[in-house]
C-alpha cells in the first residue's frame, strides 16, 4: 500500500511540473552482506522518486533508434539507499514494460541496464563534474549493470587455444563436450563493469581489480512490470568519497527494446545521497535548485544569444551538430552549472562527437598540451537578471515525464 | 591521417567468384566464437543485394558536408544469414530400413538469407543482355573510416604506420555505432564477446612478410598490396600512375583505400533474333560509373588503349601489371619499413617467414642478405 501512495505522489509530482527532491537518505542497517534486490532490507528504504529524461546532447547515428526516440519522454526512477557504515548501497527501481535480456546469436539486440555514477568529490557543490561521465579535472566513478544472459571473453586472460573452432579442435565425443564445457566457463553470466571517466571520451574501464564493488538487477513483472537494480561498493575508496556524509550520485537507465545503449539512455540530474548523519546543506541546496526567473523573458534572452548555435525545445533552427543539444538540459544540469557554463563555458567543454564525425562544427578547440578551449564565448557581458532569467527557461527545458 | 597507407588493388576482370579468398580469411579468422556469421572478406554478385542484404542502402558514410550519417545496424537471421549446420546426428543415426524414406539433408534451421544467396542472378534477359559480375569485398581501411568517426569510446583507430583499421576491443563497449557508420557494413557485431571486430588487413602476416591471406590465396591472381607511396609498387602504379584503379563507392566521402580495376569488356548483347549486336557490351555502364564514380569512364579508355598498344607494338607497362606475372612483383610489403617501425616502438619485430615479397619502398631487396629471387 505504502508503494502505490508513493508512486501516486510521483504522478502528483510530476504532473504540477515540479522537480523531485532529489535528495536520498541512506538508512542504516547492521549489514549489507548478501543484500540484493528481493531481500528483506529492501522494506527499510526510503524511496526517492528522480526523474530521469532521455539524453540529447548529443545525436547518435542509429537510424532506427533516433525514429525510435522521437518524443522520446522522461521516466521516475526511485532511488534510495542503504548503509552498514563500511559499505553504500544505491537501490533503483524503475518501470518497464519488457524485460530486455541480451542472450542468443543476435546482432541488433539491446538489454535493459542501469548504472549509478558517483561525483568523487562533493567538495564544490557549485562544480560538480559535468552529469555525462564527468569533466576534465573532475572525475566520477561509474557502476554499469546490464541485463546480460551470458558474454564470453575469451581473449580476457590471453588464452589462445579456447578460441579454436570445435571442429578444428582434435577431440571427439566425450573429449569435445568438455572442450566446449571448457569454454563456456570462460563466460560470465554478470555484466558488471566499473569505470572512471573525466569526460565521455575518456571513460576507462577499472581492470585491476582495485575497484571493489558488486551489482544485481532484478525484473518484477508487478505493476506492469518493472527492474530493480543495486550497486553495493565501499563508503570511500580512492575512486569516490562522502564530503560532510553526502554524495553527489546520478543515475542512468537503458531500455534495449527501445534500442538503448551508450548515450542513448535516460539519465537523473545530480542526486545528494546523504549518510546517516551527513551534513552537507550546500549540496543539497545545489541539486535542488530552482530558479524562478522570468521564462517569458529567458525564451528570448535564449533566442538572441543561443538559438543561433544551440537547440531546445522552442528552437531548432541551429544546424543539428553544431552545439550541444539543450532539449532536455533543465532535467539533467544544476542551475550552478548552467550558470558556469554561460559565463565561462571553458570551465566545463564537453567532448562531443568524434572530430572526424562532424568536422565542421568544432565544439572546442586543442591546443599543443591537448587543452580543450570552448568554441562557445563567454556571455558574462549579460546583465543578473537576464542570466538568471536564461537558467530558469534552461531548467524548464526538459521532456514530458512518462506517466 | 596516417603516415603511410597499405593498400589493395582487385582486377574485377579476372575475378572468377571461386570464393578461395572467403575461405582463405574464415579460416583464418572467423570460424569461432562468435564470428561465425562473419564474412570479413566476401565475393559477391553485381547486380544484386550483397553481403549484408541490400548493405548499400543501409546508411552511414558522410555527406558532402562531411557529417556522419545515420545508419542501420543489420540483423544476423535476415540481413547476414544464420550459419547453419545440417541435421548430420539425425541421418546418422537413422534406422533407413524401418524408418522408411524419410533421409534428406536439411539446415537445422529455415534460412532466409546468407551470403551469396543470389549468387549469379546478376541482371538483364537471358539470353539478350543478361549480365553480372563479381565483387570481392573486405574491409577498405578508409582514409576517413566511417565506423572510427561515430564510436563514442574511441575504440577504433588507425594504424599511424599503415593505416590498417582496427578495433581496440578493451575499449570496445558493444554498442554497435561503428556498424551504422561504416557505409560498406564491413564491421561486425560479435554477440558472443559483445563487442565489434573487422578485417585486420592480416597484419600479423604483413609484419612478417605475408601477403594478407585472401590476397594470397587468390587463383585469379587478382589482388595486388603495396604501399600507396612505394611508386616503384604495382599498387602504386594502377591508383596513381595509371589511375584505372578506383575506390569502391567514393560517394561516400570515407576515402577507401581498396581499389577496384572496372570490368571492361563483357560479350557483346544479342538481338531479338539472338544475333550479336555488334561493339555493344553487357555491362552498362552507368552501372560501373555508380560503383567506381566519374573516374571509371577514363580509366576503360586507359585500359582499351594500352590493350591495343600492346596488341600493336608488344609493349605496355599496364598490361605486364594486369598480367600478373610474378606474386613478388604483386605483394610488396616493405619488411624493412615494418622492421624500423617496431624498433622505434621498442618492440621486437616479428621474424621474417617469407622473403619473397620484402620489397618496398624502404626495402631494396639487395639490401636484404637473405634475399633470394625465386624465379
Amino acid at each position: 500500500m505504502r508503494a502505490i501512495l508513493q508512486v501516486a505522489a510521483v504522478l502528483s509530482v510530476t504532473a504540477s511540473g515540479m522537480v523531485a527532491g532529489n535528495i536520498v537518505e541512506a538508512v542504516k542497517v547492521e549489514s549489507l552482506d548478501g543484500f540484493k534486490c528481493g531481500t528483506p532490507l529492501v522494506k527499510k528504504i526510503k524511496w526517492t522518486p528522480v526523474a530521469v529524461y532521455p539524453q540529447s546532447t548529443v545525436k547518435l547515428n542509429d537510424k532506427r533508434a533516433l525514429e525510435l526516440h522521437k518524443g522520446a519522454k522522461g521516466k521516475i526512477v526511485e532511488v534510495g539507499a542503504l548503509t552498514d557504515g563500511k559499505e553504500i548501497a544505491i537501490v533503483l527501481r524503475w518501470p518497464d514494460k519488457s524485460q530486455d535480456l541480451y542472450k542468443g546469436y543476435k546482432s541488433d539486440l539491446y538489454a535493459d541496464g542501469f548504472a549509478v555514477q558517483f561525483a568523487s568529490s562533493a567538495q564544490e557543490p557549485e562544480k560538480l563534474p559535468y552529469i555525462g561521465m564527468g569533466s576534465d579535472g573532475r572525475p566520477v566513478a561509474i557502476y554499469l549493470r546490464k541485463a546480460y544472459e551470458r558474454v564470453y571473453e575469451p581473449n580476457g586472460g590471453g588464452d589462445v587455444a579456447h578460441q579454436v573452432n570445435p571442429h578444428n579442435t582434435p577431440y571427439f565425443g566425450g573429449a569435445l563436450e568438455k572442450f566446449k564445457e571448457e569454454v563456456a566457463q570462460k563466460g560470465t553470466t554478470t555484466y558488471q563493469r566499473a569505470f572512471v571517466s573525466e569526460g565521455f571520451r575518456s571513460m576507462t574501464e577499472i581492470r585491476d581489480g582495485s575497484a571493489s564493488y558488486r551489482t544485481d538487477m532484478h525484473y518484477v513483472e508487478k505493476r506492469g512490470g518493472m527492474w530493480g537494480g543495486t550497486v553495493i561498493r565501499p563508503v570511500e575508496d580512492g575512486y569516490a568519497a562522502p564530503t560532510q556524509g553526502e554524495y553527489a550520485v546520478a543515475i542512468a537507465v537503458w531500455d534495449g527494446k527501445e534500442l538503448e545503449r551508450d548515450g542513448l539512455k535516460r539519465l537523473s540530474g545530480w542526486i545528494a545521497v546523504k549518510l546517516p548523519g551527513g551534513k552537507n546543506g550546500e549540496l543539497e541546496r545545489v541539486v535542488s535548485e530552482v530558479v524562478s526567473g522570468d521564462l517569458a523573458n529567458g525564451k528570448k534572452q535564449f533566442e538572441t544569444n543561443c538559438a543561433s548555435c544551440h537547440w531546445s525545445r522552442d528552437f531548432q533552427n541551429a544546424p543539428l551538430y553544431m552545439a550541444p543539444g539543450l532539449e532536455n538540459i533543465g532535467g539533467q544540469a544544476t542551475a550552478a552549472y548552467l550558470r558556469e557554463s554561460i559565463l565561462d563555458p571553458n570551465a566545463v567543454v564537453v567532448p562531443g562527437y568524434n572530430r572526424n564525425a562532424h568536422p565542421n562544427f568544432s565544439w572546442y578547440m586543442v591546443d599543443e598540451k591537448g587543452n580543450r578551449t570552448s568554441t562557445m564565448p563567454p556571455f558574462n557581458y549579460l546583465d543578473k537578471k537576464s542570466i538568471e532569467d536564461l537558467v530558469a527557461y534552461l531548467q524548464s527545458q526538459k521532456a514530458e515525464v512518462e506517466k | 591521417m596516417s603516415k603511410r597507407q597499405l593498400a589493395m588493388v582487385m582486377d574485377l576482370n579476372k575475378c572468377i567468384g571461386c570464393q578461395t579468398c572467403t575461405v582463405a580469411c574464415k579460416t583464418q579468422w572467423t570460424n569461432r566464437n562468435g564470428r561465425e556469421y562473419m564474412y570479413w572478406n566476401n565475393v559477391e554478385t553485381y547486380p544484386g543485394k550483397g553481403y549484408p542484404k541490400n548493405w548499400m542502402e543501409l546508411g552511414g558514410g558522410f555527406d558532402a558536408a562531411g557529417d556522419l550519417q545515420p545508419g542501420i545496424i543489420p540483423n544476423i537471421e535476415s540481413d547476414y544469414g544464420v550459419p547453419w549446420d545440417y541435421n548430420f546426428d539425425s541421418l546418422a543415426e537413422q534406422n533407413l530400413i524401418d524408418g522408411g524414406s524419410q533421409a534428406a539433408w536439411r539446415p537445422e534451421t529455415s534460412p532466409t538469407w546468407g551470403p551469396n544467396w543470389d549468387e549469379d542472378e546478376g541482371a538483364g534477359e537471358f539470353p539478350r543482355d543478361n549480365y553480372f559480375f563479381y565483387i570481392p569485398r573486405i574491409c577498405n581501411h578508409c582514409t576517413n573510416p566511417g565506423c572510427l568517426s561515430a564510436c563514442p569510446r574511441d575504440a577504433i583507430f588507425k594504424r599511424e604506420e599503415d593505416g590498417v583499421v582496427l578495433v581496440d576491443l578493451d575499449r570496445c563497449q558493444g554498442y554497435r555505432y561503428c556498424i551504422a557508420g561504416c557505409p560498406y557494413k564491413k564491421i561486425y557485431f560479435n554477440p558472443k564477446i559483445s563487442k565489434s571486430e573487422k578485417c585486420i588487413l592480416c597484419f600479423p602476416r604483413i609484419e612478417q612478410g605475408l601477403p594478407p591471406a585472401c590476397a594470397q590465396s587468390c587463383v585469379g591472381r587478382i589482388r595486388f598490396v603495396g604501399f600507396l607511396d612505394d611508386e616503384e609498387g604495382q599498387v602504386y602504379k594502377l591508383v596513381h600512375k595509371y589511375k584505372v584503379a578506383l575506390p569502391l563507392r567514393p560517394d561516400y566521402g570515407t576515402q577507401p583505400n581498396v581499389y577496384y580495376i572496372p570490368p571492361v569488356d563483357t560479350p557483346p548483347k544479342f538481338d531479338a533474333e539472338g544475333r550479336i549486336i555488334e561493339g555493344s557490351n553487357r555491362i552498362p555502364t552507368e552501372e560501373l560509373e555508380k560503383l567506381f564514380g566519374p573516374g571509371v569512364h577514363e580509366a576503360i579508355k586507359t585500359i582499351r588503349e594500352e590493350r591495343k598498344r600492346r596488341a600493336e607494338t608488344g609493349e605496355s607497362e599496364l598490361m605486364d601489371i594486369l598480367i600478373a606475372y610474378q606474386h613478388k612483383d604483386m605483394f610488396r610489403l616493405d619488411h624493412n619499413y615494418y622492421t624500423q617501425v617496431a624498433k622505434e616502438k621498442g618492440v621486437k619485430p616479428l621474424p621474417l617467414v617469407d622473403d619473397r615479397y620484402v620489397a618496398g619502398k624502404y626495402t631494396k631487396p639487395s639490401s636484404l642478405s637473405h634475399f633470394k629471387v625465386h624465379s
